[in-house]
């Protein structure tokens, strides 16, 4: 695949309105920077190739390629991706105890691989008020720490980016598909750099529909709340439509309608709802509240959780079908209508003399995708 | 300059066109000089203010041009002789007073000096202030050479005194900023007396209250047409109004001012000094009528030859028309026709070219081949050199922050612009920054607009600078507008302790005046905070709080902000020579082109201190005019640039 720059990045992702703001070109030079939920470029760059356009993930994201490489095959474009095993999980007695979005799954593996020494730091997102704030953390028990979801688009790479800079190699990543989708890029070493080694330890990817866009959701919620003041903030499972915010005066409910403007393009385009390229993805579990679901993808990912479960950070139990069932439905449904959107906009396949794509993915996938 | 105010008569001096004007209002006894900072009218206050002490003048640097001509009306209405001066963009500053100061009439010698600055060298226009003298119904007088410069100056005060009306003496950047022999005139020794007489009636210009009102404008305004009258009356006779040529021309120039010697050079190149005579005028308004029907009668064709505006032509034209019945027909070439560009200085070539057209000479001045090759080696010889802000500019460090909040914030942000060295803002070495530029004063007022259009759905931040001479000048009653009217705003005051663009002129914010006296200053964040503003001062040179504050400030919806960003000019007397750090780039850390960086310190902030250094494909610094600010320490991201605080 051809490489390209900055320039070409302003181009097909900022001017194509497809930022989500992931971070992954961020504090990789001086040029790129997240503010308040946004990626910004400073001032015009003019290498002709970088780690900025080849990372991110709505630019010429060859799926085929990620496909061939972490899965030796090409993409097929099943609803949850490449699994090894579905199960459910949640956190084991001896992981620490944080205030979880569900079953704190994805807190305590990343716990356990900082304990065990399978990662050296992990990038994890916490949270000013609404802003999500990326976080690098070396101790097991601060993990905990940045637990519970987040639902604004966040910069979590600039921190991995940075840690990278800092000499840190083996690192963790709770990652959101975008994210993940980032970090496989980035490990193909697309830019062929002779001194590349891998710096990827653990990816915990986690289930995501969209995010929404921080500012919009700061200007919103100012007119009913003080966005400082928010603590958790959730969306029930269907057909619920709504997003609950928990502030220290009580519960605000806002109708996802409400909200759906404020979805950045870049993520109707997002095909990918489980966060097919990480080792592990981590999600709710329908019905029940404290437990998560949990796919396991990589023989890494394996490892770390059955190790995880006999030394008590993790218990699993087995997935029921109709769980497995609406996840998949649910999944397949966001490829479909992502790819779908994609296309009519010309950002899937692009034929040459068109600009460039956002996405590649071979012809057979996509039909079957679309059909569904 | 010492001499200028010791040498006695007859010395024969090399002078600046400015030097000749103070030496000429000083031999005229001049009392009270004020003006306002301006290229290319700044000399003349200058050296009058150094021979204040000797010389018993009183000069200040007011704080704006309007203000000058009230001080210096002042002293006229008080019996003495006095002078403002400023630039052709300050005579639109002055114009309200001036209006009614015309009107009214003087006591004392008064003469306003407007140096201009055709082609725009260092202006944001190419405006002209002549047609004032025509609107405004006072006298008009254009020094040809340095001689007049010094001999018309001196003379405007006696003339305005015969009149009592202030005289308009017009210079150009050309011979304000040019030298040339002057033969000096005597020094007076007197020390006049200051008495405001109000005592008389209401219509006693002499000894009554000086009030212009309704009832008395009629009488006023019908004593100014008799001044205009007898001012022709005067100039028919006058020395400064010169011909040279035949008897009968095939052509007649008239000109005046510095176009003079332009005309002089055509004509003699061409060998045309028995065809076309040149009548230079130094008194052109009111126009010497009966000078003018003379010279006009003697041939048929005129070329009138100005810079900027075609003033002498439109007049020149207007009284033909009137004289048609006694001098006939004449053909008229200029500005109007094409001969003449209406646009730009004008030189030699371009009266070359313009006799040439008119007497159908062929003339090649440089041979086409000779030309050709010129311009070819030209351009292999001369590296391109872009305007830029200088070593160690702190407006450099300022932009870079206003820049980067603006990105940072992305909200399609902009800045209004002024009149300083930071409206280099606009270029590439302050990060294309400012998005309009006007005269003093327009960027905030413009911002106070701009602040205002959140309902039709602007979201933009809007943010204006200025510098601290421009917030006393023009700049306060703009923010009191911001401020009252409620409008969105953040003002950026580039504060580098003295009107820096100019040659450090001191101002109100400074503690010292024009004569070097120690003087109150106004501090311009307490001036702000009382008029309702939320304040807050910083280093530009600390980037991160200057950034920090900055973003605060624009994402503060509520009302005016002020930033005051202080930090002394890099070239100002006080610091220049001083370094606060010593600076190296550590060639280990430096990791050039495979830094990732694309070369930041060179490329985009490129202080004229940094050097990429090709060979070495590193970044180094030029030790001779760094100024050792430290900035550059702060921007590169591999911490290669090292600061060493100087001891």
């Amino acid at each position: 695949m051809p490489a390209f720059g900055p320039r070409e990045l302003m181009v097909d992702v900022f001017g194509r309105d497809l930022c989500v703001a992931c971070g992954a070109c961020v504090d990789l030079c001086p040029y790129f920077r997240t503010y308040r939920g946004k990626t910004v470029q400073l001032f015009p760059c003019d290498i002709p190739a970088g780690k900025c356009y080849a990372d991110c993930p709505k630019a010429e994201v060859d799926l085929d390629i990620l496909a061939e490489k972490y899965w030796g095959r090409a993409y097929e474009g099943n609803a949850l991706g490449h699994t090894l095993k579905i199960m459910t999980a949640r956190a084991g007695k001896k992981a620490p105890n944080g205030a979880f979005q569900a079953g704190g799954t994805a807190s305590s593996l990343i716990a356990f691989a900082l304990q065990t020494g399978l990662i050296e730091a992990a990038v994890l997102t916490d949270q000013e008020g609404l802003i999500p704030v990326p976080r690098m953390i070396t101790r097991a028990e601060d993990a905990v720490t940045c637990a519970s979801s987040k639902y604004t688009a966040a910069p979590t790479l600039s921190e991995f980016n940075r840690a990278l800079r800092h000499g840190y190699s083996r690192l963790g990543v709770v990652a959101t598909p975008c994210q993940a989708t980032a970090l496989a890029q980035m490990r193909t070493n697309p830019l062929d750099s002779e001194y590349f080694r891998d710096p990827v330890g653990l990816v915990v990817g986690l289930f995501c529909t969209w995010a929404l866009d921080t500012r919009g959701l700061i200007s919103l919620l100012s007119r009913r709340l003080d966005p400082r003041r928010v603590r958790k903030m959730d969306i029930p499972p269907p057909p619920a439509e709504i997003l609950v915010i928990e502030t220290e005066e009580g519960r605000v409910e806002i109708p996802l309608g409400d909200i759906r403007h404020l979805i950045p393009k870049g993520c109707l385009i997002c095909p990918d709802m489980t966060a097919e390229w990480g080792d592990v993805s981590v999600g709710i579990l329908e019905g029940e509240p404290h437990w998560n679901t949990l796919i396991v993808r990589t023989q890494r990912g394996r490892d770390l959780v059955r190790k995880a479960e006999a030394e008590g950070w993790l218990v699993t139990g087995k997935i029921p079908d109709d769980n497995k069932d609406h996840l998949s439905f649910a999944a397949a449904g966001k490829k479909s209508r992502a790819l779908r959107r994609a296309l009519e906009e010309g950002l899937v396949n692009t034929p040459e003399g068109n600009g460039r794509s956002s996405l590649r993915i071979n012809a057979e996938a996509l039909q079957r995708i679309i059909r569904e | 300059m010492y001499e200028l105010w010791e040498a006695g008569e007859g010395v024969r001096l090399l002078l600046m066109g400015n030097e000749a004007m103070a030496r000429g209002a000083m031999e005229a006894g001049v009392s009270v000089a004020a003006g306002y900072p301006g290229t290319p009218s700044s000399e003349i206050i200058e050296n009058l203010a150094q021979a204040a002490w000797k010389k018993n003048i009183y000069v200040e640097w007011s704080v704006n041009e309007k203000v000058a001509l009230e001080v210096a009306a002042a002293a006229s209405y008080a019996g003495l002789r006095s002078m403002a001066v400023m630039k052709q963009v300050g005579m639109n500053v002055a114009s309200d007073f001036l209006l009614h100061l015309a009107q009214y009439g003087t006591r004392g010698g008064m003469v306003l000096i407007s140096c201009e600055d055709p082609g725009a060298l260092s202006s944001t226009n190419e405006g002209e202030s002549r047609p004032y003298a025509k609107m405004m119904e006072f006298p008009l007088l254009e020094p040809g050479d340095f001689q007049e410069a010094k001999d018309m100056t001196s003379w405007a005060f006696r003339l305005s005194e015969d009149l009592r009306t202030v005289v308009m003496v017009r210079s150009v950047t050309r011979l304000s900023h040019a030298s040339g022999n002057v033969v000096l005139g005597e020094l007076p020794q007197r020390r006049a007396e200051a008495r405001f007489k109000y005592h008389g009636s209401i219509m006693d210009t002499m000894e009554g209250p000086i009030i212009n009102l309704p009832g008395t404008v009629h009488v006023l305004r019908s004593s100014q047409q008799e001044k205009l009258k007898k001012a022709s009356e005067i100039f028919d006779d006058s020395p400064f109004n010169r011909y040279e040529g035949p008897e009968r021309a095939d052509l007649l120039i008239i000109t005046s001012s510095a176009c003079t010697l332009y005309c002089k050079e055509a004509v003699r190149l061409l060998g045309l000094r028995d065809r076309v005579g040149i009548l230079k005028l130094g008194t052109t308004w009111p126009l010497p009528r009966g000078l003018l029907e003379r010279h006009l009668v003697r041939t048929e064709r005129i070329l009138v030859v100005e810079e900027v505006l075609p003033f002498m032509e439109d007049n020149m034209h207007a009284l033909a028309a009137i004289l048609a019945p006694s001098i006939g027909i004449k053909r008229f070439f200029g500005k109007l026709d094409g001969t003449i560009p209406m646009v730009n200085e004008l030189n030699p070539d371009l009266l070359l070219k313009a006799l040439c057209a008119i007497l159908d000479i062929r003339y090649e001045a440089v041979s086409e081949s000779y030309a050709g090759k010129a311009a070819e080696i030209a351009s292999l010889g001369a590296p391109p050199r872009e305007l830029t802000f200088c070593p160690g500019c702190p407006h450099r460090a300022s932009f870079w922050s206003i820049h980067n909040a603006l990105q940072l914030d992305n909200r399609d942000g902009f800045v209004c612009g002024d009149i300083g060295c930071y409206s280099l803002g606009a270029i590439s070495c302050g990060f294309n920054t400012l998005k309009t530029l006007h005269s003093m004063g327009t960027g905030t007022g413009l911002a106070s607009g701009f602040g205002k259009l959140r309902s039709f759905g602007m979201d933009q931040p809007v943010i204006a600078v200025c510098g601290d001479s421009t917030f006393y000048h023009a700049v306060m009653p703009a923010l009191v507008n911001a401020i009252h009217n409620r409008s969105n705003i953040t003002l950026i005051v580039l504060d580098n302790s003295g009107t820096a663009m100019t040659g450090f002129q001191p101002h109100p914010g400074l503690e010292k005046n024009a004569l070097g006296q120690k003087a109150p200053a106004v501090d311009i964040p307490a001036v702000c905070k009382a008029m309702g503003a939320k304040v807050k001062v910083c280093d530009p040179f600390d980037l991160e709080d200057t950034l920090k504050s900055l973003l605060e400030m624009i994402e503060d919806e509520e009302g005016v902000k002020v930033l005051v960003l202080r930090q002394i000019c890099a070239l100002s007397p006080e610091k220049k020579g001083k370094k606060s750090f010593e600076m190296a780039v550590d060639e280990d850390a430096c990791l050039g082109e495979n830094c990732g960086c694309n070369r930041l310190c060179t490329r985009i902030f490129k202080c004229p201190g940094l050097i990429w250094d090709k060979q070495r494909g590193a970044a180094r610094i030029d030790e001779v005019i760094c100024t050792g600010c430290g900035v550059c320490a702060s921007i590169c991201p591999a911490g290669a640039i090292k600061k060493k605080e100087v001891a």
